[in-house]
C-alpha cells in the first residue's frame, strides 16, 4: 500500500485545520472502505500525503428526528440506517438505499457521509497504478469513449469525463430535498456535486468536511422508493439506481422528486418527467409517459443504451411503488 | 479511545483486546489489521483473500460488528475490542461441530470469514430464519459453492444456542 501520514482528529477544528496544513493534500477517513482500496491500488496521479481519521471526533453518528427535520451525523453507519425504524417509515428511499449498498460487512464499516463523498468507480480511472492517466488525473483523455463504456454515462460527458456517480444514498436523499450541512455552508444535497474542477466530485473545498444531513420531514401524503438494478443481488455498485418520492393531493400527485444515478457523471434529475406528473394520477400510462420524457435526453455510448431501458424501468416502478 | 489524539502522522502504539486477551504493538500507519492480526500476531486463521473488501474472507468481529480486517486501518483500532476465529474454539461454540457435520466448507479457505459473520448474527440474533442468514452471509464469497451448507450449518448451531440456555 502507499506510504501516508495518519492522524485522529480530536474536533472538527482540528481536522479542518489539518486539512489547511496539508493544503489540498490530505484526505478525510471515516470508514475508510473507499479511501483504503484507492491507497492500496496508488489511484492517484497525485498520491495524498496524510489521511485525517474523523472517527475519534465523539458525537458525529446520531440519527435524530427534530420538529420537521431529520438529521443525520455523517459517522452514521449505513447499516444502522438501513435497520432504522424512523427511516424505514417515513424516509424509505434513504433505508432501502441504505440496505441495498454494498455488503453487510462494508455497510458495518461504512459512513453516510462516505457514502455519498465517494470517488468514481470507472474501471479506468481505478486500475491500479494509474494506468489511464485520464482526465480526473490531470490528462488529457476519456479512455471510456472509445474503450468499454458498458457501465458509463448514458447522459454525455461533463469536461470530458463518462465516469458515472456510484453512490446509491445520494439518489434517496436528492429525492428526498436533503440538505447537507459542511464546516463552511448548508447547501441543497441537489447541487453537492460539481463538474467544474475534474479533480474532485463534490463541492467540497479541501479544507471543508461534510458535518450533517439534514432531510425535510415528509407530509403524511408522502411515500417514497429506492430500486437498484445491478448484476448480483449484494455487494455490487449500481449500473443504475432511482429513487424517487411522491406527494399527494387526493389520488393526484402533488409533487413528484426522481433521482437517477450511475447515469451520469453526478446524480441525475430528470426534471421533465417530474413537472409533467404534477397534478397526475399515478397510472400506468402516466408514469410510462414520465419515464419516457426523463430518457429523452439520453445520447447513449457504443455499449450501454441497454441502460435507457433500465432507467425507464427502475423510474417506473418506484413511481407506481409510492401509490 | 485511550490514546491521546494528537501525534505526529507516523507509527503508533495501540492496545487491542482480541479474543480477551491484551496485545500492545506499534503499527505503521499504511498496516491493516488483517496483517497485524494474521502477520504480526500470528493469530492465523483469519484470511487474505481478495484483499479490497469484496469477499469477506477477512471477516473479524470488532465491537460486536462483523467487519473487513482487510479494509481497516490497524493504528484506527486503538482500545476496540476483536474477536477473530481462534476464539471460536476458545469459547466452544456450537458452529464449530455443525460446520463440520454439515460439511459447510470444502477448500476451507472462506470458512473464518463465514463463521466469524455467523457468530455475529447469533450474538445478535440467536434464533434467525433462513432469510435472515442469507441476509447477513451476503458478504461472503466461496467459490466452492457451499452456501446451502453454510444455512443449515447455522440454523443447527442456533438450536443449540437456544437448547444451552
Amino acid at each position: 500500500m502507499k506510504r501516508f501520514k495518519h492522524y485522529d482528529a480530536c474536533t472538527l477544528d482540528e481536522a479542518v485545520s489539518l486539512l489547511k496544513e496539508f493544503d489540498g493534500k490530505a484526505n478525510i477517513i471515516a470508514g475508510g472502505t473507499d479511501i483504503v482500496g484507492l491507497f492500496k491500488d496508488n489511484v492517484f496521479a497525485e498520491s495524498p500525503e496524510a489521511l485525517i481519521n474523523i472517527k475519534t471526533i465523539p458525537g458525529l453518528d446520531y440519527v435524530q428526528e427534530e420538529e420537521d427535520m431529520l438529521k443525520i451525523g455523517p459517522l452514521a453507519l449505513l447499516e444502522d440506517l438501513a435497520h432504522n425504524k424512523l427511516l424505514k417509515s417515513n424516509y424509505t428511499a434513504l433505508a432501502e438505499a441504505a440496505r441495498r449498498t454494498a455488503s453487510p460487512h462494508i455497510r458495518e464499516m461504512g459512513t453516510i457521509g462516505g457514502n455519498i463523498c465517494q470517488f468514481s468507480r470507472c474501471w479506468y480511472y481505478r486500475l491500479p497504478n494509474n494506468r489511464f492517466n485520464c482526465i480526473r488525473k490531470g490528462g488529457k483523455d476519456c479512455f471510456a469513449e472509445e474503450g468499454e463504456n458498458r457501465y458509463h454515462s448514458i447522459f454525455g460527458n461533463v469536461k470530458d469525463c463518462l465516469a458515472v456517480h456510484p453512490s446509491d444514498t445520494a439518489p434517496a436523499l436528492i429525492a428526498l430535498e436533503a440538505k447537507v450541512k459542511t464546516t463552511k455552508r448548508v447547501i441543497e444535497m441537489a447541487d453537492f456535486y460539481q463538474t467544474e474542477d475534474a479533480k474532485k466530485f463534490s463541492i467540497l473545498d479541501s479544507d471543508e468536511i461534510l458535518i450533517e444531513i439534514q432531510i425535510p420531514r415528509p407530509s403524511e401524503s408522502t411515500k417514497s422508493k429506492f430500486e437498484k438494478f445491478a448484476i448480483r443481488k449484494s455487494i455490487d455498485f449500481p449500473i443504475v439506481n432511482c429513487a424517487s418520492k411522491v406527494e399527494f393531493e387526493g389520488d393526484k400527485v402533488k409533487k413528484a422528486n426522481i433521482c437517477l444515478n450511475a447515469v451520469f457523471v453526478t446524480p441525475y434529475v430528470p426534471k421533465k418527467a417530474e413537472e409533467y406528473l404534477e397534478g397526475k394520477a399515478l397510472e400506468l400510462d402516466t408514469v410510462e409517459t414520465a419515464a419516457q420524457l426523463a430518457l429523452q435526453d439520453a445520447k447513449p455510448l457504443s455499449k450501454n443504451e441497454y441502460k435507457i431501458e433500465i432507467a425507464k424501468s427502475l423510474i417506473k416502478k418506484t413511481l407506481l411503488a409510492c401509490k | 479511545m485511550t490514546e491521546k489524539c494528537q501525534q505526529d502522522g507516523g507509527e503508533k502504539k495501540i492496545s487491542m483486546k482480541i479474543n480477551n486477551q491484551e496485545y500492545n504493538i506499534v503499527v505503521e500507519p499504511h498496516w491493516t489489521l488483517r496483517e497485524v492480526i494474521h502477520d504480526k500476531l500470528g493469530l492465523t486463521g483469519t484470511k487474505e483473500m481478495c484483499d479490497h473488501g469484496a469477499c469477506g474472507s477477512c471477516t473479524v468481529i470488532m465491537e460486536g460488528r462483523p467487519i473487513l480486517s482487510c479494509m481497516t486501518l490497524a493504528i484506527e483500532c486503538g482500545g476496540k475490542v476483536i474477536e477473530t476465529v481462534e476464539n471460536l474454539d476458545i469459547e466452544k461454540h456450537p458452529l464449530v461441530e455443525t460446520y463440520a457435520n454439515n460439511h459447510a466448507m470444502q477448500c476451507g479457505y472462506c470458512t473464518p470469514g463465514f463463521v466469524m459473520t455467523a457468530k455475529a448474527l447469533l450474538d445478535r440474533n440467536p434464533n434467525p430464519d433462513e432469510e435472515a442468514i442469507k441476509d447477513a452471509l451476503e458478504g461472503n464469497i466461496c467459490r466452492c459453492g457451499t452456501y446451502p451448507a453454510h444455512v443449515v450449518a447455522i440454523l443447527e448451531a442456533s438450536t443449540k444456542l437456544e437448547g444451552g440456555k
